[in-house]
């Protein structure tokens, strides 16, 4: 008990930090809220639009303004121009319309008057210009035949309202399955940085020489002090886990109760233990207090970086990953992103990730392996 | 004296490794990872070839507008491949989709459909280009239609064929009249690197408190011996904070070279102003750690632990973990990033990065100068004429 008591000592001294991992996993979970709810009907991607009409909005400047409008978000931003360039470079907006002055009447006398744009140049951009793009062809196309505007207008409308039809096969609720990926890939960082702090902290605090020299002379036999700390340490990790889970039925929702939502509560246990054996192992051949901090950012920081707990695995560069093979954290996310896209849950499907299971299971055994071969040539005191 | 207590300063500062970790290497280590992390995101973030399929059927096959159209954008020798076309049967197309190797497929059933798997950019951009496609042949048959009207009044004897393909080819060789002004310095993933380099000036002033420290009679042993000393106190605290900021100098001068050479970080071209601007930034970050030395009667451990908390906390408000935080902060809360040091200097480099006038520039320099004015004017007025009678 005694131990226990002093571990719950030393793990109230670090509970700063766990916050504060906490606080920023539930901020970039909750960042993502804004999704669309259902996916069993097609919902065309809108990129976000600013227009800056310095024209009168009339006639065709107006429907122009109209037909973007329904095809994007249209945003309002104050018109100045250091606001309008911040948001263009933040991604606020991805595409800039200026419509110049005079324009409709420019276009009305076939001047054929230019629209300057600003993009941002991503795919969100060129979904944009393609719009805008399709509207000046069938605007001018139809002029050439008509010259009235009225008449213009209307066919310009019945024209662009040709839809095609789309069928949509999967029945996955992909936006809640994003968050949830999203959610348990962060937890990367929380349960790395969590449990390698606190439980270094702990063994360095046991390992000091004056509390080793003490703990050495007690009643209390060596195997059973040992015994007394590898529990708490379970514990705690455990309890940290446990805590991340409950965590992720608030933020992630409803999409936890399924099979989905088990299979990301059991890899996240799997990867908890492994990074329990991996704080082990660093606790045990740590001598200097001081470094832990720097060492938890160097480890859990890198890895979450380098497996993508960050930024999507999808977006990292493939030497990167190829790197991050090395890392039970890469088999932890991509265990997270396989399971984001099983529709239906049997033997064939699964596969995959039993085999991610396994190899992290194998890179737990691995560290404990060694954490025996380091404390069993450490074992003497000076 | 003078030289002497700089001497040692330096040196003391330089044998401690946890402080040369913060502030030397660990910047360096957080660069390397944001370059690993985010080389290809914009890259990735641009439009990609999107692998279709297309059931080649009998009614796609006498359908010449799409087909030719897709033909066209399937092209791999053209720049506006924007797609990898196959032509299959439905059942294949069907696997092809289930398995993932395609975003979505035609089919032509009395009118064009298109299947998806799932709702996103790619699909919606196939869905597009087949609505322009339908949209194009409504509006190249209403050409038509109005023109053999308009022919049929004057010249009974027409050739339709021949108005029909006139109004194709006027459809296709319409251009919109678009400009683009944007600017060519729109990566964002910078502003990473340009929190890096602000943390590392704010991390530089926990050299500054320890070098303090040392001269402080109530923090350390060597602070008493140096208080009872026969030297002026000015003296003694000057030459300690020169060899704090030449240090942070040092590390900053490393970091720099490491992301121009190594990572490939672009600063803008404005070489002098980035000079003032780290003088600047290093100098706010020195002087916020002087301030927080003086002012906090406590042990060093909590001094540097403040110390990097506030830095982290204004790195986070000035985007280092999201980008997109230093822009909900600017623009809905922007007096939290005006007197935010780390924001300064963030700021600094984005306006030399983006704009092409200085007055934002400008804003920040002086928001700087200001900040490390106040935290040293605080920091004399609390350490003048203090005397300890007994300690």
């Amino acid at each position: 008990m005694i131990v226990f008591k002093t571990f719950l000592k030393v793990v109230n001294k670090s509970k700063i930090p766990i916050i504060l991992y906490t606080v920023i996993l539930v901020f970039f979970s909750g960042f993502n809220t804004v999704t669309n709810d259902n996916s069993t009907s097609f919902v065309a991607t809108k990129p976000d639009i600013l227009i800056i009409n310095q024209d009168e909005e009339e006639g065709i400047t107006k429907n122009l303004i109209g037909y973007i409008g329904k095809n994007s978000n249209i945003k309002t931003i104050e018109n100045e121009k250091e606001k309008i360039e911040d948001a263009l470079f933040y991604r606020d907006v991805n595409y800039i319309i200026y419509i110049p002055k005079n324009f409709r009447k420019d276009f009305l006398n076939f001047k054929n008057p230019t629209i300057e744009i600003k993009s941002t140049g991503d795919y969100q951009a060129s979904l944009a210009e393609l719009l805008l793009e399709r509207y000046l062809k069938v605007a001018n196309s139809y002029h050439t035949i008509i010259e009235d505007e009225d008449a213009l207008l209307e066919k310009i409308d019945d024209t662009l309202e040709v839809e095609t039809k789309v069928e949509i096969t999967s029945k996955l609720d992909t936006s809640a399955l994003d968050k949830a990926t999203m959610y348990y890939n962060f937890t990367n960082y929380c349960i790395l940085a969590g449990s390698i702090y606190v439980i270094c902290l702990v063994l360095s605090t046991f390992k000091e020489e004056k509390i080793r020299k003490r703990t050495i002379v007690s009643s209390m036999s060596h195997k059973k002090h040992n015994r007394y700390l590898l529990y708490s340490n379970g514990l705690f990790a455990l309890v940290l886990w446990l805590f991340y889970v409950v965590l992720s039925f608030l933020v992630v929702g409803d999409i936890m109760f399924s099979m989905h939502g088990l299979f990301y509560i059991l890899n996240s246990f799997l990867f908890m233990v492994c990074a329990l054996t991996i704080a082990f192992l660093i606790g045990n051949f740590l001598i200097d207090k001081n470094a832990i901090n720097g060492l938890v950012n160097v480890i859990a920081l890198g890895s979450s970086f380098l497996c993508g707990a960050f930024v999507p695995p999808e977006y990292l560069p493939d030497t990167v990953l190829k790197i991050a093979h090395v890392l039970p954290s890469y088999w932890f996310i991509n265990t997270n992103q396989t399971i984001k896209e099983i529709e239906v849950f049997n033997v064939d499907s699964i596969r995959p990730i039993i085999i991610n299971f396994s190899i992290l299971l194998l890179f737990s055994i691995i560290f404990i392996l060694i954490t025996n071969w380091i404390s069993y040539r450490k074992r003497k005191i000076g | 004296m003078f030289f002497h207590n700089f001497k040692y300063t330096f040196k003391v500062l330089f044998k401690n490794k946890m402080l040369i970790f913060w502030t030397f290497a660990f910047p360096i280590i957080l660069g390397t990872f944001f370059n690993m992390a985010f080389s290809d995101i914009e890259n990735s973030e641009k439009l990609d070839i999107i692998p279709i399929a297309i059931v080649s059927n009998e009614s796609f096959e006498s359908n010449s507008v799409l087909k030719e159209t897709f033909r066209y954008l399937s092209d791999e020798d053209s720049e506006a491949q924007l797609f990898s076309t196959k032509y299959t049967n439905e059942e294949e197309a069907k696997s092809l989709l289930e398995e993932g190797d395609i975003s979505g497929y035609l089919i032509i059933v009395d009118t064009p459909k298109v299947v998806v798997s799932t709702n996103g950019i790619n699909e919606t951009i196939f869905k597009s280009v087949v609505d322009e496609v339908n949209q194009n042949s409504q509006l190249i048959g209403a050409i038509a239609k109005e023109n053999i009207e308009k022919e049929l009044k004057n010249n009974p004897s027409i050739n339709p064929e021949a108005i029909y393909k006139n109004a194709i080819e006027l459809v296709q060789k319409e251009k919109a009249n678009i400009k683009n002004i944007s600017s060519s310095n729109l990566s964002y993933t910078m502003i990473e690197f340009y929190t890096l380099i602000a943390m590392a000036c704010l991390y530089g002033g926990i050299l500054g408190t320890v070098a303090i420290n040392q001269s402080l009679a109530n923090m350390s042993s060597t602070g008493k011996r140096v208080s009872v000393s026969p030297t002026k106190k000015r003296n003694i605290i000057f030459s300690s904070v020169l060899a704090g900021y030449l240090t942070q100098l040092i590390g900053l001068v490393l970091l720099f070279l490491y992301t121009i050479f190594v990572l490939k970080v672009d600063y803008g071209t404005h070489f002098p102003e980035i000079v003032v601007l780290s003088l600047l930034g290093s100098l706010a970050g020195l002087s916020l750690g002087i301030v927080v030395a003086c002012l906090i009667k406590s042990n060093e451990d909590l001094k540097v632990g403040i110390m990097i908390s506030v830095t982290m906390l204004g790195c986070f408000l000035s985007g280092m973990m999201g980008i997109t935080m230093k822009y909900i902060v600017d623009k809905n809360i922007p007096i939290v990033n005006k007197i935010n040091p780390v924001n300064m200097i963030t700021d600094g480099f984005y306006s030399l990065y983006y704009y092409d006038t200085f007055d934002r520039f400008y804003g920040n320099i002086i928001g700087l100068f200001l900040f490390s004015a106040l935290c040293i004017s605080i920091s004399i007025w609390s350490i003048r004429r203090q005397k300890y009678d007994s300690i």
